[in-house]
């Protein structure tokens, strides 16, 4: 009966375990170690829920004491062999599972010796990343099986880098230089989160992951490069789009229609409203948005533009200026 | 027994004549809550007076600033003055400035009516009483929290509280639930039960444990009220440098914690010296019930862990109102420093809300099993082995944080290796249910639901203390349900359970069985019903503390959120049970789970000073089916044994 019990329960939590969707889907080299080690565990623990589920339905429904039942059960006190094989087997158990897990994070942590380098800005409350040529963009694209090594910086307080399909995560911590290795392993989009309490706008901290074909992944950073390189309205509207500004704001000149925040075809009204010349209010706007708040607008543009390397402010600058001024000219 | 009582406590009776209630203004002087009230005031300006005279006299602008004035003012000087005017000082000063006072004082002690629970007593059962319903009060304030927190997470987006007071809800829920529900708690159980457990007439240090009761309020009360300014927003770990440069309400919390650790750490040093010092003759460290060895070991954890955490707390709160830089990066300050020093603490703390637990399931489960604890040594032995290997696995929660990687296979082999003593605990538990006659009342319900919950816990433990996974499941909703397991599914579990074994004997009534039950079984379902599915949604990936999540988890969420409100209206059950049988349950008799632990041999409730006569320990404390075992004998007894033998 015990053993039908522990059959029963066992049965019971594996089909838990095989038809609930657990993991999800897995896009990177080093989830296939992780989901390894969650599967090892899985096997355990469900061996061992059910022991101990069945001992105790088994104990309630016979143990159970008869009403009128004063007397006391007998007097054992222990089992020496009992109490060292429930000492040993866990022990032996969990070393397996240690020994596993070391393994996959030695693979894990190793970025290979000629990874990709992107640097992570993460800052209340947008992520930014830049690739070896010098781009920016706000969501992250990577190359199709290429070992990728994050290095992350945060600018203000604690943030982590998470993308469930990939199974990473690390912190990004003020005054620290961490990193992260990812070998992605399927084409899609995938979520970025970040995973540690940053503020008010924690919830919504989350951007995108892009695996591409490396022949995709190449043409579009090398045009992204040279695009940068180019005349200032070619590389300023590359900013645009690599930033992802069009996703809160309407601007005529990239076809963007992002309701968020202020239009940016009303640029030279809003600077006259703020009382300031349209260029430095455009790049003020950009690196310090609390400063000046066009009416009926939350103060919710993140910081992270601060941080764009000059030239790139100043071409994104001149393409802002420039179409804002086509726009009403 | 109660022929033997009288002699005793006509000895005390005669220091204990309760002094007549005070008269004209002469009630205002006396310690109670009028003087409490205005020398609250009183220091509360004394506070302003000092903050903003300095300011004035140094030119600092603005003069009104709210950090050096809330820590200062309102959550140092005011709650100093509530202490003094309660009464908790008045002995300490009377000795201080020379005035006479009587060591042998007990006008403090004992209840004669309601109102003696509402003053300085110094009588560790009336403490124990008012540990208790405070931390209910608690329990209750941070479980409403919940409500709303599972309310805004019923859908994506946000529909009820703006994302301030979201930060502030879970924060609040869960510093209110961890520092003034969970830990207290034990301590109010242990408080009652410990001193009679161990034959002995009191604790070490009444007056000692009086204040420690005292802060309490005093600490909830202040992380409750931040409500009112700005609530604590950084969640409980109130990680740096969120909580540093973040909104001045985490002030409530980093000195919220203050009081409600001092209050830790003096219970945690009378409960050792009780403990140490204070057992009957005969009762040597192999004979103490398994409560009084959980209570021992989590003592020790209290005294060596809790000051680092009120390091953390002070440290962060420096850098915010006196511009130190302990985690300031940009003045060389160590943000990963917060981590470390925090979990020092808040990692045993998890033990500190666990091993009081195992001590009360040890008793519950031999007594209603009607049989000797399985492997008693083994059991003792192994708290001792989680206290030493707990206080080795801190960086555990820290496997993502950015700090040095070389540390995280060595805390990961120490976190997986504590499996072994808690799985020691939890076989010798079953073997002892094993072939036993079970009584399957209200307390042992609630000690075999922890057993089952407390087993999955511990093996969502496993996953998170495997470093691969881990790094996957940290911060996200498996996390949640992981904690919930552990502090909920086992160390609330436990309360219930302490709480209905001993109801009786606190009380002198019986609760409603059957209300008890259908309490247990409400929470036991609505409890599964509300965190299992989180262990689901936070593999998939849904972060945790957050006002807002991805559409595709709303279903799940949903589900919860209907399942936490059945789960939070169980509470309701509780609160009827509780106050209707207190003030109309069946008078209890002194013994009525048939226990050989001491507390069982003296009437419910116990008189004041516990025993007539200290008793004689001869043998251990669950010789359950031994034929002719004693765990102890009482005076009377041995004159009869002798007048028998001569």
């Amino acid at each position: 009966m015990l053993v039908l019990i522990g059959v029963v329960v066992g049965a019971l939590t594996t089909a838990v375990a095989y038809f609930l969707p657990w993991l999800p889907e897995q896009a990177s080299e080093q989830r296939e170690g992780i989901d390894l080690v969650f599967w090892i565990t899985t096997g355990i623990c469900v061996a061992i829920f059910a022991l101990v589920s069945a001992v105790l339905i088994y104990s309630v429904w016979k143990f159970r004491a008869k009403p009128d039942d004063d007397t006391d059960g007998p007097p054992i006190h222990g089992n020496t062999a009992l109490e060292v094989a429930w000492t040993a087997v866990p022990t032996v158990l969990v070393v397996i599972i240690g020994v596993v897990s070391a393994i996959v994070l030695a693979r894990n942590d190793r970025g290979g010796p000629d990874a990709l380098r992107i640097q992570v800005t993460a800052q209340q409350f947008a992520w930014n990343f830049k690739y070896p040529n010098g781009v920016t963009s706000a969501t992250l694209n990577l190359p199709l099986g290429r070992d990728v090594v994050l290095q992350l910086r945060a600018l203000d307080v604690l943030h982590s880098f998470f993308v469930p399909q990939f199974g990473q995560k690390q912190d990004a911590v003020p005054g620290e230089l961490t990193k992260l290795a990812i070998t992605p392993t399927k084409v899609g989009e995938y979520p970025i989160e970040c995973t540690e309490l940053c503020g008010l706008g924690h919830a919504v901290m989350r951007s995108q992951a892009v695996v591409m074909p490396v022949a995709r992944y190449e043409s579009w950073i090398r045009r992204e490069g040279r695009r940068l390189r180019g005349p200032p309205g070619e590389a300023g509207a590359a900013v645009f789009r690599n930033q992802g500004c069009g996703g809160c704001h309407i601007f005529d000149p990239a076809d963007s229609q992002g309701q968020v925040g202020p239009s940016l075809n009303e640029l030279e009204k809003q600077a006259r409203r703020a009382g300031k010349p349209l260029v430095a209010f455009t790049r003020e706007s950009i690196v310090q948005p609390e400063v000046y708040l066009e009416p009926d607008y939350p103060n919710v543009m993140p910081k992270t533009y601060a941080q764009l390397p000059d030239d790139q402010l100043d071409a994104l600058v001149q393409y802002l200026v420039d179409g804002a001024q086509d726009e009403n000219g | 027994m109660a022929d033997g009582m009288t002699q005793t406590e006509h000895h005390h009776e005669a220091h204990a004549a309760p002094a007549p209630p005070p008269r004209g203004w002469r009630r205002l002087t006396a310690p109670g809550f009028l003087r409490a009230g205005w020398m609250s005031l009183l220091f509360l300006g004394l506070g302003l007076a000092l903050v903003l005279g300095i300011r004035a006299l140094a030119g600092w602008d603005p003069l009104w600033y709210w950090p050096p004035v809330l820590t200062a003012a309102f959550l140092t000087m005011a709650p100093l003055g509530f202490l003094a005017g309660i009464g908790a000082f008045d002995y300490w000063t009377h000795y201080a400035l020379g005035r006479p006072t009587r060591p042998e004082d007990h006008s403090g002690h004992g209840a004669r009516s309601w109102h003696d629970y509402f003053r300085v007593n110094t009588d560790h059962k009336v403490i124990g009483v008012q540990y208790l319903v405070t931390t209910v009060f608690f329990f209750i304030a941070g479980g409403l929290l919940a409500m709303f927190v599972r309310a805004e997470l019923a859908q994506p987006g946000t529909q009820f509280v703006d994302p301030e007071t979201y930060n502030g809800l879970f924060t609040v829920h869960a510093a209110l639930m961890i520092f003034l529900f969970i830990i207290p708690a034990f301590a109010g159980l242990a408080n009652y039960v410990v001193p009679l457990m161990l034959g002995a007439p009191d604790m070490a240090f009444p007056r000692l444990n009086a204040l420690s009761f005292w802060l309490l309020p005093i600490a909830g009360v202040m992380i409750l009220s931040s409500f009112l300014f700005h609530p604590p927003s950084a969640g409980w770990t109130g990680y740096a440098t969120l909580s540093t440069v973040g909104p001045d309400g985490n002030i409530f919390f980093q000195m919220g914690v203050q009081w409600a650790g001092a209050s830790s750490i003096m219970t945690g040093l009378n409960f050792l010296v009780t403990i140490i010092t204070m057992r009957a003759p005969g009762m040597t460290f192999w004979r103490m019930p398994l409560l009084v060895w959980a209570n021992f070991t989590t003592s020790l954890l209290v005294v060596v862990a809790t000051p680092f955490i009120a390091a953390s707390q002070f440290f962060a709160l420096f850098d915010r109102v006196l511009g130190t830089d302990f985690f300031n990066p940009q003045e060389g300050g160590y943000v990963l420093g917060y981590q470390h020093i925090f979990w020092f603490y808040s990692h045993p703390a998890v033990y500190i809300m666990m091993l009081p637990g195992f001590g009360i399931v040890s008793e519950i489960v031999s007594v209603m099993s009607r049989k000797p604890i399985f492997g008693y040594r083994l059991m003792a032995l192994s708290l001792m082995a989680i206290l030493f290997l707990g206080f080795s696995v801190w960086a555990h929660h820290m496997f993502v944080s950015g700090m040095a990687p070389w540390l995280r296979v060595p805390m990961m082999i120490t976190t997986l290796l504590i499996a072994v003593p808690t799985g020691i605990k939890v076989f010798s538990w079953l073997a002892t249910i094993w072939e036993g006659k079970l009584n399957l009342s209200t307390p042992m319900l609630w000690a075999l639901g922890f057993l089952s919950m407390f087993v999955i816990g511990g093996l969502s433990g496993i996953y998170l203390g495997a470093v691969p996974i881990d790094i996957h499941t940290s911060d996200t909703y498996f996390v949640v349900a992981h904690i919930h397991y552990v502090l909920f599914g086992g160390s609330l579990f436990t309360i219930f359970a302490g709480i209905y074994y001993w109801f009786p004997k606190m009380t002198g009534r019986m609760y409603n069985e059957r209300l008890g039950k259908l309490h247990f079984w409400l929470t036991f379902v609505g409890f599964n019903a509300t965190f299992f599915p989180m262990h689901l949604i936070g593999v998939q990936g849904m972060p945790r503390r957050v006002a807002d999540y991805a559409p595709e988890f709303a279903n799940w969420n949903f589900f919860i959120s209907v399942a936490s409100f059945g789960l939070g209206a169980s509470t309701i059950v509780f609160l009827y049970n509780m106050i209707h049988s207190w003030a109309h349950g069946p008078v209890a008799e002194g013994n009525p789970w048939r226990g050989l632990t001491l507390e069982w041999q003296v009437s419910s409730p116990p008189p004041v000073f516990n025993f007539d006569h200290i008793p004689q320990v001869v043998g251990g404390p669950y010789e359950y089916g031994v034929p002719g075992a004693r765990h102890a004998v009482f005076e009377e007894e041995r004159v009869e044994e002798l007048e028998r033998v001569t």
